[in-house]
């Protein structure tokens, strides 16, 4: 099994990409999540949301790849934004000062609310 | 002990009293600061024969940590950061660690292995044990960190890299820092509050 999956849904006519990511994010798959999020990125969605609500476990090395991520969709006039994160996630988000970066919702509806 | 250990980490420092007034301190959570504060080199005692000589000396070799406790678990590890951070949940609950305490080890150990991913070719150790009133977790790698204050200072807000040992010393009771040409050990000291 793998440690980190992940999946993208974008539904005709909805104006997000939804990209879920499920298990522990490190080091060791940084470089994949970096992947799949320059891709979806590339497609210039108008908000990509990233669903954490499955991810027990992401470090720094994650979290750079999404800051990254959420450099290129600002520059783009798009929005990065992450559901759903557990306790140590939020956590790790908060210390870093990351949620002050880019929005944190507590659910995926909340995060596509608009 | 806090105190000492930032004092020691800071033991790395060439001598010069400027690196406390080229400190950032806007960044710096207060606590942090409180003991940067208390790392500048020992007051001088006119008479007792300690030349500044020898307190650069002293200020530039740390002494060496105290050895382990009797009882350790050992675990070697090159890619596995998942088995790592098992253990660490496992022994942070086991010994009696908050779910949200045992997170945060988990946490700031998983960082420091990833940096032996990242910079060395080859493993690195985990050893774990307890002792009184805290459960320690030390990392040992063949990498070096030049910095002796990597990870004492916040990355800037935009930053897309360095947040690793920031996290360290944010959740950590206590860290304590070695780093030489052989390699570097990091210990990470989480304090257990005795059953009331």
């Amino acid at each position: 099994m793998d440690l980190l999956t992940t999946s993208v849904a974008t539904a005709d006519g909805d104006p997000y990409t939804l990209v879920a990511l499920a298990g522990e994010a490190d080091v060791t798959n940084s470089g994949a999540l970096r992947e799949l999020l320059d891709a979806e990125v590339a497609k210039e969605p108008r908000t990509l949301v990233i669903d954490l609500s499955e991810l027990r476990f992401m470090d720094s090395s994650a979290l750079h790849v999404i800051l990254r991520a959420n450099r290129t969709m600002d520059r783009q006039g798009g929005v990065l934004a992450l559901a759903g994160p557990r306790d140590p996630v939020a956590k790790m988000l908060r210390l870093t000062a990351a949620d002050q970066l880019l929005p944190v919702y507590a659910t995926v509806a909340e995060a596509t609310a608009e | 002990m806090p105190e000492r250990a930032a004092l020691d980490n800071l033991a790395f420092a060439p001598a010069e009293p400027e690196i406390r007034s080229s400190y950032d301190t806007a960044a710096p959570e207060p606590a942090v600061m409180a003991d940067v504060g208390r790392t500048g080199p020992p007051p001088s005692r006119a008479g007792c024969g300690v030349t500044e000589q020898d307190q650069a000396a002293q200020l530039r070799t740390p002494p060496p940590l105290p050895p382990p406790g009797d009882d350790v678990i050992g675990h070697t590890y090159r890619t596995d950061l998942s088995k790592v951070r098992a253990l660490v949940l496992q022994q942070g609950r086991a010994a009696g660690l908050s779910e949200s305490r045992a997170n945060d080890l988990v946490l700031a150990v998983s960082e420091v292995a990833a940096n032996t991913l990242r910079h060395t070719q080859s493993s690195g150790t985990l050893t774990i044990w307890r002792q009184p009133g805290e459960l320690v977790c030390e990392i040992q790698d063949e990498g070096t960190i030049a910095d002796p204050l990597a990870g004492q200072t916040r990355p800037g807000p935009d930053a897309t890299g360095g947040h690793g040992l920031w996290l360290v010393y944010q959740v950590c009771d206590a860290v304590e820092l070695r780093s030489d040409e052989s390699g570097t050990t990091i210990r990470m000291h989480m304090g257990i509050q005795p059953p009331s």
